[in-house]
């Protein structure tokens, strides 16, 4: 029987730091680090969260900058759970979300296609060796299960549920669990045609928001037995309590218009963590600042926590990094399970009358064991984590 | 696991029926199509033939859905109907799993041509929407009103063997009641055309998946296998289908036995296969009936499950035997305890599937 799963390290990255100290930073002083589209990525002229000073790093053989993102987020999440970089000797699983990085879609590799003639194979060759929890795997040696969840949205928060079910399994004893996305043409593109982009920086839940802001990032946990993490004399406060999916079998782009997939997921989440929604100190919302998303959501958590739940979107400080999403804001959860505070959501300043519920407008003490992160996706996904602390 | 329903499609048609056709009528040529881009070029593949694809009522909700996603509705409808279990499922305690290597490539460059073409900002919304790899899973799901979890995943080695090995996980978890778990990949013209720069097509069609040559040859193919799977005996029940290993030493062989090798020339190497061989175990291999495809252990195990529920035997569609194995080559009924399906990936890591029969 396992008792708990534990989370021993955890790293992030995104526009609003390199690191977990540097994000606290960001959030703290409400600093909104938005840009224009890198040059080269898109010719698109929208408000985009890029992670601008991305270490260079030259000795793994995939270097897509994907990769690049989630070792970077690795080596903090590593250092943390006191861990190196060759986990041999564990009995460890890889689980991660993506979006773009499970694509082939180099655009050089392509456009030679289309031309005829000499197309360069390189591109399909780095893409068979970049399944990026493989790729991870191989980074750290680790034999055990290795899976690349690719649930758009709501990927590494699903990867994070899979990695907990696996340790409670006893498929692996400790695991690698997060995501990664970067900035890439195709969702620039993609989301442009689907019209959900703002011109301006995003405002999720605000009566007048416009629509979200793309971003790139990292988010890992490592998640352990509770006896693992004894056996390596690691001590840590903070767990993965709980997880639900569900689907809404509704529409391939919008959400159940009732939310009643989301609902499920937290309901789930929620029995699994063994709580009551009461004991939830703060949701920190999937809040990507669309009209449908935001609306649905709030619809939701005002119907399961009541509406004084304290509720943020984090979206504002990152821009939405699609697969990097939920594990990223699992990690954001458990900072502030352990920080005692949330920030204030950038963006937000009226309530809208639609949604039951507002987001925290300024920097908010928690104290609470329990945060609930929740992820909606394309496809109709819904993913809800539990993380808790030790009181 | 119980397997209480099997959805195939693929080059010999949709259904179990035609997969049975298939296996009882032993090798067929594959196809051969012009390689775009090439000069005059030919590629032998075996392809899912449009027909298959044109079953305009379980496609109503997936009118606009790509060729990936077709197979996979198809597949996992199939599945879900062969195990009697359509009526009585409670739709919020199912979930699926949807595996690929690849998956929706050919829409995802139909993406592409929208950007070189037209440019950024004038792209098709449905291209993009369609091109994202759980598109599949989300339009099994409306099709089905599944509203337990639904999960996509890719690894190019072992993508169906994690499935079901999640899948098992999300029975023991009490999160589902049933899991509609598949595979499915697809083999667009860029991929063909990959396909005929990377691989070594057989020039006489035929997959040897006995040779563990150090330079295989390959066959590419394309379908989709969808199991329903239930965590007690229920509904067509197939035969069990358990641990999923990878790890040879933990595979116990006890009764009679048959191994099937997953071998399909994908690997640029299969000399592995050698020492994964069962000793004194029947050995199979059916790669030449679907062709090489990366997630083709679902087709074995699919074959795998109407070997231990009709208790026969399917003569291997091409015996060459250079290694001199005890090679299943006849047709008929047969004991058939459990069946082992193997597939190495090019380093030498190994996956099995380990199914049994329901007694």
């Amino acid at each position: 029987m396992i008792e708990r799963i534990v989370i021993t390290g955890m790293g992030v990255i995104s526009a609003a730091g390199l690191n977990v100290p540097e994000t606290l930073d960001a959030f703290a002083a409400g600093r909104r680090n938005v840009g224009a589209v890198p040059s080269g990525v898109s010719p698109l002229d929208f408000p985009v969260f890029a992670v601008r000073d991305l270490p260079a790093q030259t000795e793994s053989s995939p270097s897509s900058r994907t990769f690049l993102l989630a070792c970077h987020a690795l080596d903090e999440a590593l250092t943390g759970a006191k861990l190196g970089r060759d986990l041999s000797a564990l009995r460890v699983g890889v689980c991660m979300g993506t979006t773009v990085a499970s694509q082939l879609n180099d655009m050089g590799f392509y456009t030679a296609f289309r031309q005829g003639g000499d197309v360069p194979m390189e591109p399909v060759e780095h893409f068979l060796k970049s399944n990026l929890a493989d790729a991870i795997a191989r980074e750290v040696r680790a034999a055990g299960p290795c899976v690349t969840v690719v649930n758009a949205c709501s990927s590494s928060a699903d990867a994070v549920g899979v990695a907990a079910d696996w340790i409670r399994a006893g498929l692996c004893d400790l695991a690698i669990a997060g995501g990664a996305d970067e900035l890439n043409r195709i969702p620039i593109c993609g989301f442009g045609s689907l019209s959900v982009f703002s011109k301006e920086l995003c405002r999720p839940y605000d009566r007048d928001r416009q629509g979200l802001n793309l971003g790139e990032g990292a988010g890992l946990l490592i998640l352990e037995s509770e006896a693992s993490a004894r056996r390596r004399g690691v001590a840590t406060s903070v767990f993965v309590a709980g997880y639900g999916a569900a689907c809404d079998a509704h529409h391939l782009t919008a959400p159940r218009p009732d939310g009643s997939g989301l609902e499920t997921a937290l309901r789930t989440s929620l029995a699994e963590a063994g709580i009551q929604p009461q004991d939830v100190a703060f949701v920190n919302a999937h809040g990507t600042a669309t009209r449908d998303n935001d609306k649905v959501e709030g619809s939701v958590l005002a119907r399961v926590f009541g509406p004084d739940i304290k509720v943020l979107s984090t979206k504002g400080f990152t821009g939405h990094t699609l697969g990097a999403a939920g594990a990223l804001e699992a990690a954001f959860s458990v900072m502030a399970l352990l920080s005692g505070w949330i920030p204030a959501s950038p963006g937000f300043v009226n309530r809208d009358d639609e949604i039951p519920i507002g987001v925290v407008r300024e920097r908010t003490t928690v104290t609470g064991r329990y945060a609930v992160s929740t992820s909606l996706a394309f496809g109709g996904n819904n993913a809800a984590l539990v993380l808790g602390r030790d009181g | 696991m119980n397997i209480a329903g099997i959805g195939v499609v693929g080059t010999t048609g949709r259904g179990v029926a035609s997969l049975e056709a298939a296996l009882n009528r032993g090798w067929t040529a594959p196809g051969l199509v012009d390689i775009r881009g090439s000069a005059g070029e030919r590629l032998p593949v075996y392809a899912v033939p449009p027909e298959v694809l044109s079953d305009k009522t379980v496609l109503a909700k997936a009118r606009r859905a790509d060729r990936f996603t077709r197979m996979s509705v198809l597949a996992a409808w199939d599945a879900l109907q062969d195990s009697g279990l359509a009526a009585s499922v409670d739709r919020t305690r199912l979930g699926v799993i949807v595996a690929t290597a690849l998956g929706p490539h050919a829409t995802t460059f139909g993406f592409l041509d929208g950007i070189l073409d037209f440019g950024d900002a004038a792209v098709s919304p449905t291209a993009f929407s369609h091109s994202v790899h759980n598109a599949a899973a989300s339009y099994i799901a409306m099709t089905l009103d599944v509203r337990g979890p639904t999960l996509t995943l890719t690894h190019f080695d072992f993508a169906f063997h994690e499935a079901v090995s999640l899948a098992r996980t999300w029975l023991a978890a009490n999160r589902c009641d049933a899991v509609l778990v598949g595979a499915v990949d697809e083999l667009g013209s860029v991929m063909q055309f990959v396909c005929g720069r990377m691989l070594r097509p057989a020039a006489d069609g035929r997959i040897k998946p006995f040779d563990f040559s150090v330079k295989p040859e390959s066959v590419p193919g394309e379908g989709s296998v969808f199991f329903m799977l239930t965590r007690d005996n229920a509904g067509a029940a197939y035969g069990r289908l358990g641990a999923v290993s990878r790890d040879h030493s933990a595979v116990r062989s006890t009764g009679q036995s048959v191994q099937l090798l997953d071998a399909c020339g994908l690997a640029k190497n299969e000399t592995a296969y050698r020492t994964a061989l069962m000793p004194g175990t029947l050995t199979a291999g059916y790669a030449p009936l679907f062709g090489s495809v990366m997630t083709g252990s679902a087709f074995h195990a699919a074959i795998a499950a109407l070997m231990l529920k009709r208790q026969y035997r399917y003569a291997v569609p091409v015996a060459e035997n250079p290694h001199g194995l005890d090679l299943c080559l006849e047709t008929g009924a047969a004991v058939v305890d459990q069946v082992f399906c193997t597939r190495l990936d090019c380093a030498g890591r190994r996956g099995t599937l380990h199914l049994s029969a329901v007694r």
